[in-house]
């Protein structure tokens, strides 16, 4: 009987391994990772090196990614399906409900915003720009457990910049911080890196707002502000739109909890977030503001005079 | 005889397919992103599939999968989870260089020792992660993270029984070749 020439039934597959000529040793293969680990990691931070290599394996793994979502999208595509057709119908009813109200409040809207044109160029303020938006869809929560951020479906191919304010239907939800070319990484308010300007639309007192993940599920944190300053439960804040990123007066978060220590110079002041900021499942991603293009502006206004020309704006 | 089957098996082993190889590392992937898809990053003690499956094949065939693979499908978590470039990369190629460093002594036993043996190599990996993540400023995540390396090694057993699986089909004997 002929001995069968494919090797698929030998104890070692392929060749046996080489006696003498083994390659590098596994130290210093540790070493040699171990040293290209640290620079990209340091490269990450500090410089853009990194990042075309970021890039190009988020784009390939984009596919990969896609198909790990198609359980737990047939999975909601099956709930959906037999959701009872009353739930439905009541959603539907709510929604027409709320664009209703949502169509009054658009049409003062606009009789205001011509009123505000005027007015301004009876002023002679500096316009203010108006933004353009993009929506996008949420693919997932990015599972990294420090930090808070949120990866979307649309990327530099769909124009976002990095920079750019987020917003779900009823306010900020945080920052666009990297682009890929069709997915984009957004910080939300609640990661702890995070900072917005915000303005309480009760007193006018600008102030910043920090992120701040660890209590009650994510809230953000008015730091700095002094024990005696005037701020109430239930503020209201607003962007403040001084710093050239978000566009003034879209809301941010109310007032939740204030905690005015005797030993304490500054008083704790905790804030909820209004925008459904872990349950967003669409959103809209706006041009930052220094992007725009400024609209009728007077000719070369030096710098310092434009900017105090928009605060006057944001508190007229 | 006891040159080519020793480690405890009963059973001499086919060779590995590379595919298959390859195919479990993707998977192993893919059950990752789902994972994470599901519990977003609000749950600790998640075991890492592709860590498992890495240091399977790292002490199984650590000709064919070594410290550059791992360090790759690190690049590939990092890009993933969104965090710092380089930080699964570094966790990978250490749990690789672990793994390989033990590969020899590992097999002898049975797969629940081997599971016991492994722990620490889960334990030091997230340990190192968890001090990048402090070194560059980030708070404390939670005592359920130390949980994560105990799954793993529990899902040793399971994992060594079905990557092995093809591997144990019946090399079909005839008179000539009694095995």
């Amino acid at each position: 009987m002929p001995i069968p020439s494919s090797n698929r039934y030998a104890t070692f597959d392929g060749a046996p391994p080489p006696i003498f000529r083994q390659g590098a040793s596994a130290l210093s293969k540790l070493i040699f990772f171990c040293a290209l680990a640290a620079f990209l990691m340091v490269a990450d931070v500090r410089f853009e090196v990194a990042k075309p290599m970021r890039s190009v394996l988020a784009t390939m793994l984009y596919p990969i990614q896609w198909l790990a979502l198609q359980p737990s999208a047939g999975v909601q595509f099956v709930a959906r399906y037999f959701q009872s057709l009353d739930a439905a119908q009541s959603d539907a009813q709510s929604a027409h409900r709320k664009l209703a109200a949502q169509m009054q409040r658009a049409a003062v809207a606009e009789q205001l915003q011509i009123e505000n044109h005027r007015l301004r160029q009876l002023l002679d303020l500096r316009q203010r720009p108006e933004t353009t938006g993009v929506t996008a869809e949420v693919i997932y929560d990015a599972a990294d457990l420090y930090s808070r951020k949120i990866v979307i479906s649309k990327g530099s191919s769909h124009g976002i910049v990095s920079g750019s304010p987020v917003l779900d239907e009823l306010g900020v939800v945080g920052q666009v911080t990297r682009t890929h070319l069709l997915t984009s990484e957004v910080t939300l308010l609640i990661d702890r890196e995070q900072a917005i300007p915000v303005l309480n639309t009760r007193t006018g007192a600008r102030s910043v707002a920090y992120g701040d993940p660890l209590s009650f599920g994510g809230t953000l944190e008015l730091r700095f502000m002094a024990a005696n300053a005037d701020v109430l439960h239930g503020d209201l804040l607003t962007t403040s739109g001084i710093d050239g990123v978000y566009p003034a007066g879209l809301p941010v978060a109310k007032i939740d909890k204030i905690e005015r220590r005797a030993d304490s110079a500054f008083a704790k002041i905790h804030c909820t977030p209004i925008a459904k900021i872990s349950g967003a499942s669409h959103v809209m991603v706006v041009t930052p503001v220094a992007h725009l293009p400024s609209p009728s502006s007077p000719p070369h206004p030096p710098p310092s005079e434009s900017t105090s020309a928009t605060i006057r704006g944001t508190q007229s | 005889m006891s040159a080519i089957m020793p480690r405890g098996t009963r059973q001499l082993l086919l060779p590995a397919s590379p595919g298959f190889i390859w195919l479990s590392i993707l998977f192993a992937l893919l059950a990752n992103f789902v994972e994470n898809f599901y519990f977003g990053g609000s749950v600790a003690w998640l075991p890492d599939f592709l860590a498992l499956t890495l240091v399977f094949w790292n002490i199984h065939q650590p000709r064919r999968i070594g410290m550059g693979v791992a360090f790759f499908f690190g690049l590939i978590m990092d890009v993933h989870q969104t965090t710092l470039l380089g930080q699964h990369a570094l966790c990978y190629s250490l749990l690789s260089f672990m793994a390989i460093t033990v590969h020899r002594r590992v097999l002898w036993f049975k797969t629940l020792t081997q599971a016991v043996h492994l722990l620490p190599l889960f334990v030091a990996a997230h340990l190192v992660e968890l001090s990048l993540h402090l070194l560059f400023g980030h708070a404390w995540p939670s005592w359920h993270l130390l949980l994560a390396p105990v799954l793993e090694s529990l899902l040793w057993p399971f994992a060594s029984f079905l990557l092995l699986m093809p591997q144990h089909r019946s090399p079909d004997p005839d008179a000539n070749r009694p095995l």
